[in-house]
């Protein structure tokens, strides 16, 4: 099986960018690949725990709680989220902080990279 | 000794959104990525400037004076003296009549490399020589 | 060069995928990128679907949160897709992706 990371900047609410990222790992997932996820930008609102789920707003706590329980590493970028006033106790227990190398990092060890950074 | 080249692919202008400016500083943390790497191992970016993106490059932008913020130009400049690799479109220069001589150059902060410009094709050579692609 | 290039806007500030070349060239239309798959402008085809060589899919959830489907393509070439069919094409079919 393979890896596969993607990176996005795209946000939570006003595009629906994260939830193609949450069905695309989902579905890359059950099919036994590992995935990461990458938040930079305004994609770090992702972290962000106590989402509420208007039927409005795309809502994505549940999914991004479930892709964590099934092994995928979920990291925000430490500078873009404290940027947006979220701090390390307001975000999802088990979403990393970490920087930007974290990202290429795992770039550079995957089959496969989709960055979601034009919008 | 396994080496990673990534591109990264600059197509919009800067200022409107926060991408261009994200494209630059996440090349630029190649200078770090050891830490997570495997002894041996090196990532490698290249950042080309395509269709609106070459905007990214003008010289004597002036957004610290403006809106007390760091200039894309700036980020350009730090790429530079990094030893990354720029590249601007000349197609794209063409196309928005922005001469050679208006292009951001770090040779005041010392650097020794500044950028390329070169036809399309040759950024298409980037990408098929690298191993993964990220578009901003 | 094995390319796979989503497209996820109707309309768009960037030609770079007119420009791209690539030995195998698959385009996946998602999100607004449908509307490529199921539009006409002034009668004619997105320029989009005009690339020579290029394999063309739509998303089907994409499709159906917008009010159309498969009846709605505009051209044969276009292949609908699930998100478990877009998995298998981008780990077997395309080596480097690229979101425009």
């Amino acid at each position: 099986m393979a890896t596969l990371t993607i990176g996005t900047f795209s946000s939570l609410v006003g595009s629906m960018s994260l939830d193609f990222v949450a069905k695309l790992s989902t579905a890359a997932v059950n099919k036994g690949h590992k995935v990461n996820i990458w938040l930079s930008g305004n994609a770090t609102m992702l972290a962000k725990k106590g989402q509420k789920a208007f039927k409005d707003y795309s809502h994505l706590e549940k999914s991004i709680r479930e892709l964590l329980s099934k092994g995928v590493e979920i990291t925000t970028c430490e500078a873009c989220t404290l940027a947006r006033g979220i701090h390390k106790e307001d975000t999802i227990e088990g979403i990393r902080w970490d920087a930007m190398h974290w990202y290429l990092a795992k770039i550079a060890n995957s089959d496969r990279v989709l960055h979601i950074g034009g919008e | 000794m396994a080496d990673t080249k990534l591109l990264f692919l600059v197509q919009r202008p800067p200022y409107k959104s926060e991408n261009p400016r994200l494209a630059i500083t996440h090349a630029i943390s190649y200078q770090t990525v050891d830490l997570f790497l495997e002894e041996g191992e090196t990532v490698t970016p290249v950042l080309a400037f395509v269709g609106d993106g070459v905007l990214n490059c003008l010289k004597d932008q002036k957004s610290i004076q403006t809106y007390d913020t760091t200039s894309t130009e700036t980020h350009v400049k730090n790429s530079l003296l990094l030893d990354i690799k720029v590249i601007v479109c000349k197609e794209d220069l063409e196309r928005l009549g922005i001469s050679h001589d208006r292009l951001a150059d770090a040779a005041d902060m010392g650097a020794e490399s500044s950028i390329n410009v070169a036809p399309f094709v040759e950024i298409m050579k980037e990408m098929e020589t690298s191993k993964h692609l990220l578009c901003f | 060069m094995k390319l796979g290039v989503f497209l996820s806007d109707l309309r768009r500030t960037e030609n770079t995928i007119e420009r791209l070349k690539a030995e195998k060239f698959g385009i996946f239309l998602v999100s607004n990128g449908i509307y490529h798959a199921t539009l006409k402008f002034n009668g004619e085809i997105s320029p989009v679907l005009k690339i020579q060589g290029a394999n063309y899919y739509a998303l089907l959830e994409d499709l159906q949160t917008r009010g159309l489907s498969e009846n709605n393509l505009v051209d044969k070439k276009i292949k609908v897709i699930t998100y478990d069919g877009l998995v298998d094409l981008i780990m077997n079919d395309y080596e480097q992706l690229a979101w425009l």
